[in-house]
């Protein structure tokens, strides 16, 4: 028997006022590995990440987790509770491009509050975790500070730390650097890096070529919600298999 | 004025207080449940808040008080006057209240909203944690000027038979000849009312600026 996929996604289907963002999308993260979807802004990368823990619901197909379904009953295919869905839920993290931190928490309670309230935590418990985490990521002298105080590349690393500290079994990161200047995209690149060799399994939407070519194990190259390329960083750099994917590599060579 | 004229006048503006402050502590509670019912979008229930809420926007206060009042004991239920004052002011500003709240839950971002979903937050957590602290931050303002609305239309009560502080003046005057130092005292009374809101308000926003929102 081969090893259970952390992550199966098998015929996902997605539209947005009738236009298909996603069609037919199958693939399978296996433990430890780090999957980077790449391809041009509205080709459904991002949707396909959301999927994934539900925030967007799929109009077709099926998400398994460590084998269990999301979203919907496994036997009556009726969408879940919202309750049993958040629990789903807690085997994922998520960190977005525009880091969504509470504003009105300090760091290290955007990274207890869940931790307290979604797994019951004791508050010195939480608090213990927590900053294992900031620190971590480089965050523990900034546990007192408020978001609006910070630069991008901070926010970002505490919005990893919040979501690592629920010990989720896959890392989604949805453009972590996208928002950020360009001198600080390389802070929170070094702490993705660093999640990967501790072998984390990563699912990655992003445009940093270097990153994706370094760090991945698989590529995965979308176009108009379609998968065409999927393959291993040094195949999918070198010698891609579709035009598609040559020309898109090369125009960022080009820039 | 004598000490007699001011105990009648200070017993007015109690009475103006507590019945406005009762008011107003249901009225920001309710208008809070019903904001949440409203968002919640049950079939009828909508509909039947949404009218309720345009009537009793609609609807002078002196009139919504005669009209409870009034209409008590054709129901059979005896209301005190105290009672009907409240329902009435109540009634008014819960409907006001109501459409501040859903503004600022209509408006509240939809980023943080994800970020506690994708930890596994369920919808009450979410909203109990990170929604409504930043929203009564943001409502504060608006909830604070509605308070004020209410203790400034509380003279319509007086319709009823209560002495508040504004018939008050009237009581003192009958007595003196001399309206203008009981109307005077009166209305200082009032401002020192409204001050204290703002000041409370100010305080809040204060503090709400020392987490650097």
């Amino acid at each position: 028997m081969p090893e259970q996929p952390e992550v199966s996604i098998r015929n996902l289907s997605k539209s947005f006022d009738g236009i298909e963002v996603l069609r037919d999308v199958d693939l399978e993260v296996k433990s430890g590995e780090v999957v980077s979807i790449l391809g041009s802004s509205g080709s459904g990368k991002s949707t396909l990440l959301r999927c994934i823990n539900w925030l967007e619901t799929p109009d077709r197909g099926e998400i398994r987790i460590n084998g269990e379904r999301i979203g919907l009953q496994d036997k009556t295919q009726k969408p879940m509770s919202r309750r049993e869905l958040a629990k789903v839920r807690t085997q994922l993290g998520m960190v977005f491009q525009s880091f969504n931190l509470w504003p009105h928490l300090n760091v290290l309670r955007n990274v207890t509050e869940a931790l307290i309230y979604v797994q019951g935590l004791k508050k010195s418990d939480a608090v213990e975790r927590a900053m294992a985490f900031l620190h971590k990521v480089g965050m523990a002298e900034k546990a007192a500070s408020y978001p609006a105080t910070l630069s991008g590349g901070q926010k970002q690393r505490v919005a990893i730390a919040r979501a690592l500290a629920m010990q989720p079994k896959v890392m989604l990161f949805d453009e972590p650097t996208s928002a950020l200047d360009p001198e600080l995209v390389g802070e929170v690149l070094s702490v993705m890096k660093d999640l990967s060799s501790e072998g984390y399994t990563m699912i990655i939407v992003t445009h940093e070529m270097d990153f994706a070519r370094n760090v991945s194990d698989q590529v995965v190259f979308l176009e108009k919600g379609i998968i065409i390329e999927k393959s291993a960083p040094e195949i999918f750099f070198h010698s891609p298999r579709s035009e598609r994917v040559r020309r898109f590599l090369e125009l960022d060579k080009v820039v | 004025m004598d000490g007699n004229a001011w105990g009648l006048l200070l017993q007015g503006a109690w009475t103006t207080a507590w019945i406005s402050g009762v008011s107003i502590l249901l009225g920001v509670f309710l208008g809070l449940v019903v904001a949440l019912l409203r968002l919640a979008k049950i079939p009828f229930l909508d509909q039947l808040l949404g009218a309720y809420i345009s009537l009793a926007r609609a609807t002078p206060l002196v009139t919504l008080i005669l009209f409870i009042f009034l209409s008590g004991p054709t129901l059979g239920i005896n209301l005190n006057r105290s009672t009907a004052a409240i329902m009435a002011l109540t009634l008014n500003t819960t409907a006001f209240n109501a459409e501040i709240w859903r503004s600022a839950f209509n408006n509240f971002s939809k980023e943080q909203r994800e970020a506690a979903m994708a930890v596994g937050m369920t919808p009450w957590v979410y909203f109990r944690r990170i929604m409504l602290p930043q929203t009564v931050i943001t409502s504060l303002p608006n909830l604070v000027n509605e308070m004020s609305f209410l203790v400034k239309g509380s003279p319509a009560i007086a319709v009823i038979g209560i002495v508040d502080l504004t018939r008050v003046t009237n009581r003192i005057s009958a007595v003196t000849y001399d309206p203008l130092p009981p109307i005077l005292a009166a209305g200082a009374l009032y401002m020192a009312m409204i001050g204290l809101l703002v000041w409370g308000q100010r305080i809040a926003e204060r503090k709400a600026n020392r987490l650097a929102m």
